[in-house]
């Protein structure tokens, strides 16, 4: 297989594609509603790039709340971001581009970078991860614009579209957890993490969901025996 | 946007990119020092390789929850579910998978709903 990093990095990312377009669309629509441009709505995109903060930010600016209050919650929903690029670092080369490049850096890419990065030569995985990255970013960015300035038409047009393509994502974690279930410990600890959030997402707990459901996914890894991980790897 | 929400709106782009970029600095200066003076394998602390998978996870319970709550929602995510799983075990790619996951997704839900 011998295809350029950045096409593969891009090609890899279009599930991103379609996972993010929905959501996308739907912030356009909630930050037009709210009384946000097209144009402002699509810089908020660009700039602040992460999903549950972007909705949080909105909603609480239309509301009325203290701009230091929403910037510090907006903060501390991000706040688990801090994992991420502690996680990938021992895959970054030195070069200066990484540090910048990690703006890019949302859960989703991150779910795809931990999982590609550390089966490419290092002197493929800057193109990867660029290319990767910018098609998530583009189409977040795009879907907003698309959002706000139709999307409400969109959504009541092609309703079927909108739903299946944001099926785009727990299809491309699935494939990136599966690889991880190499030990009972492992599969217990990450069935743990998804069961947990799952339900803390059904009851509205979106925001707090992550953190708290991997604690309690690690909480199961440290409790199992070792004993377990030796049998069944 | 007036001029205080622009402001709002800069300092949270700063703090999540900060947010994004300072864990990345520690830890290739922890990775340096460590590497000279206990070798490269002891350099990566040991939590972040257990707790990303596990924060992954945490990102699957969540998408699942389907946009429908409803018998129609829990059937296309749990088939669709089952579909890419078997697609990845035959194929083991990313693509495909995701592809036929979505596929079945669709079918299912528009059969149901």
């Amino acid at each position: 297989m011998n295809i350029p990093a950045w096409k593969m990095g891009a090609r890899e990312a279009l599930p991103l594609l379609s996972g993010y377009l929905p959501v996308a669309l739907s912030f356009g629509l909630v930050a037009s509603q709210a009384g946000f441009s097209a144009f402002e709505a699509t810089v908020l995109s660009l700039l602040i790039y992460a999903g549950a903060s972007q909705f949080l930010f909105v909603g609480m600016i239309a509301g009325g709340a203290p701009l230091w209050l929403t910037v510090a919650m907006t903060l501390l929903i991000n706040a688990r971001h801090i994992v991420y690029s502690a996680s990938l670092a021992p895959w970054l080369s030195n070069s200066r581009r990484w540090p910048w490049l990690m703006h890019g850096l949302t859960d989703q890419v991150f779910a795809l970078a931990h999982y590609r990065l550390p089966l490419l030569d290092e002197k493929d995985r800057l193109g990867w991860y660029s290319s990767a990255a910018l098609v998530a970013w583009g189409s977040w960015a795009g879907g907003t614009l698309l959002g706000s300035l139709a999307g409400e038409r969109l959504i009541m047009q092609w309703p079927l579209l909108v739903e299946a393509m944001a099926f785009a994502l727990p299809a491309l974690f699935l494939v990136l957890l599966a690889p991880r279930c190499t030990s009972l410990r492992w599969f217990t600890a990450l069935m743990a993490s998804t069961l947990s959030a799952l339900l803390l997402g059904l009851y509205d707990l979106a925001n707090i969901a992550i953190p708290l459901a991997a604690a309690l996914g690690a909480l199961c890894f440290y409790l199992l025996p070792r004993t377990i991980n030796r049998k069944h790897s | 946007m007036n001029e205080a929400v622009w402001l709002a709106a800069g300092a949270t782009t700063v703090g999540t990119l900060l947010i994004r970029m300072l864990p990345l600095f520690w830890m290739q200066r922890r990775r340096r020092r460590r590497a000279v003076t206990t070798g490269p394998e002891t350099a990566m602390p040991i939590w972040p390789r257990v707790l990303a998978p596990l924060m992954i996870a945490a990102l699957l319970g969540l998408s699942l929850v389907p946009h429908d709550v409803s018998a129609a929602g829990w059937g296309a995510t749990m088939m669709g579910s089952i579909v890419t799983l078997l697609v990845w075990c035959k194929m083991r790619t990313l693509g495909l998978p995701v592809a036929a996951g979505i596929a079945v997704y669709a079918l299912v839900f528009l059969i149901g709903s």
